[in-house]
């Protein structure tokens, strides 16, 4: 079976060290390159054959601006606080205490990730989410609401996820708050 | 060192610290010695001349101060005793009181202050959203307390389902970050700003302190009844 091929990138020289020796213990991944910098990490990912790359979560602005990055599943390594908006750019999240056997299952799923994505920059709903969401609040299930909207259960189900990644509210019973107080919905319909 | 206990270098505490040592280290810890009723003051004792005077497990005692102080904390399996199970059953019991009788309650109250500042419709569906989250809460407790301290009190040799209990978990997580999401985001702008901030304070508040008892359950009860269940 084919080795997971894995790039680190990661300011800290000591955190470097101590995840790529984790890294390696696994038989399944073998640590390709690694760099202080995105810019330093760049050039080495255009040479070498890399799955996935490991990168320190404060690194996510410069690892935005590196297009030759745009096409590798990204793991963040988190050390630091960052706003959430800054973790979507990563597949996955590690911490420093994440177990060791953890951290290989992320990196393996991560390099069968696709690494298109699938959330808009706007928190603002858009006019289908907001259909969902009303339908949602009105205590449907996601086939009623495929079968409402003329849409698949699936596409459903992408809606919903955007719809909690945008307004940060998981219940039901939050999500109908939601729509009365943003005037989605009518309080007759609750 | 074992892959277990790695994870526990986070904090560091001796049953020969000072008890003013322990809270001017960690402040958070004052809530825990309020649920547990230690009596203030506690002059120049240690921790463990505290344990002794008021009969508790200091191993137990440091642990627990351990992981409030760090949810990462995982106590270590070789220092777990059955002897704890007793005592551990009571701070949990204390806790689920301490919720009901003063975060809920408080909470709810900076909440009504805020209501005072919206328009009828957004005041009766948060209240309605916090009361529901609130009863959800207790309502839990109460099952735990029938489904798994009773047994776990009774020395039933059932194997005891705490499984049943995962998933009300993550909901009463959700749901607190839910009201936190709803107070920055979605209230009106009449709601003052420095009620919306103190509302938060005691959400965030509660929602770390329960996922604190969460974790308490599922790193330090849960392997101690499986300890006892092994061995009959």
């Amino acid at each position: 079976m084919k080795r997971v091929s894995v790039a680190i990138v990661e300011p800290s020289p000591i955190i470097l060290e101590g995840v790529s020796a984790v890294v390696s213990h696994s038989p399944a991944l073998r640590v390709v390159c690694t760099a202080a910098s995105v810019s330093e990490l760049v050039p080495l990912v255009r040479t070498a054959d890399v799955d996935v790359v490991i990168a320190a979560v404060g690194l996510a602005r410069d690892i935005e601006g590196a297009t030759e990055l745009q096409a590798v599943p990204i793991v963040g390594m988190q050390s630091a606080i960052v706003e959430p908006n800054a973790l979507r750019r990563f597949v996955a999240v590690a911490t420093l205490y994440t177990a060791e056997e953890e951290l290989h299952r992320i990196i393996c799923d991560a390099a069968d990730t696709p690494t298109e994505h699938n959330y808009a920059d706007s928190h603002e709903l858009s006019e289908r989410e907001r259909d969902v969401l009303i339908l949602v609040a009105k205590g449907l299930t996601n086939k009623e609401i495929a079968s409402e909207l003329n849409i698949s259960p699936h596409t459903v189900i992408s809606h919903r996820k955007n719809i909690v990644h945008k307004t940060g509210i998981r219940s039901v019973a939050g999500l109908t708050v939601y729509a009365v107080l943003n005037k989605l919905i009518d309080s007759d319909k609750l | 060192m074992t892959k277990a206990n790695r994870t526990t270098c986070s904090v560091m505490l001796s049953p020969a610290m000072k008890i003013y040592e322990l809270i001017d280290a960690a402040p958070m810890l004052l809530s825990l010695f309020s649920r547990l009723n230690i009596r203030l003051p506690f002059g120049d004792i240690s921790v463990e001349e505290m344990c002794q005077r008021d009969g508790y497990n200091t191993s137990l005692f440091l642990m627990l101060c351990a992981m409030h102080i760090d949810l990462r904390h995982r106590p270590d399996a070789e220092e777990l005793t059955e002897d704890m199970l007793p005592e551990v059953i009571a701070y949990l019991r204390a806790s689920h009181r301490y919720y009901a009788e003063q975060m809920l309650p408080h909470t709810a109250l900076h909440l009504e202050e805020i209501l005072s500042h919206c328009d009828d419709l957004s005041a009766r569906v948060l209240r309605r959203f916090y009361d529901d989250y609130s009863r959800y809460i207790t309502t839990h407790f109460e099952e735990e307390e029938r489904e798994i301290f009773t047994i776990i009190d009774s020395h039933s040799e059932c194997d005891t389902n705490f499984a049943l209990f995962d998933m009300p978990h993550t909901d009463i997580d959700d749901r607190s970050n839910d009201i936190a999401s709803l107070i920055i985001k979605s209230l009106p702008e009449s709601a003052p700003t420095p009620l919306r901030c103190a509302m938060l304070k005691h959400v965030y508040a509660l929602r770390d302190d329960l996922r604190r008892h969460s974790n308490i359950e599922t790193h330090l009860l849960r392997p101690l009844v499986e300890k006892r269940l092994k061995r009959k």
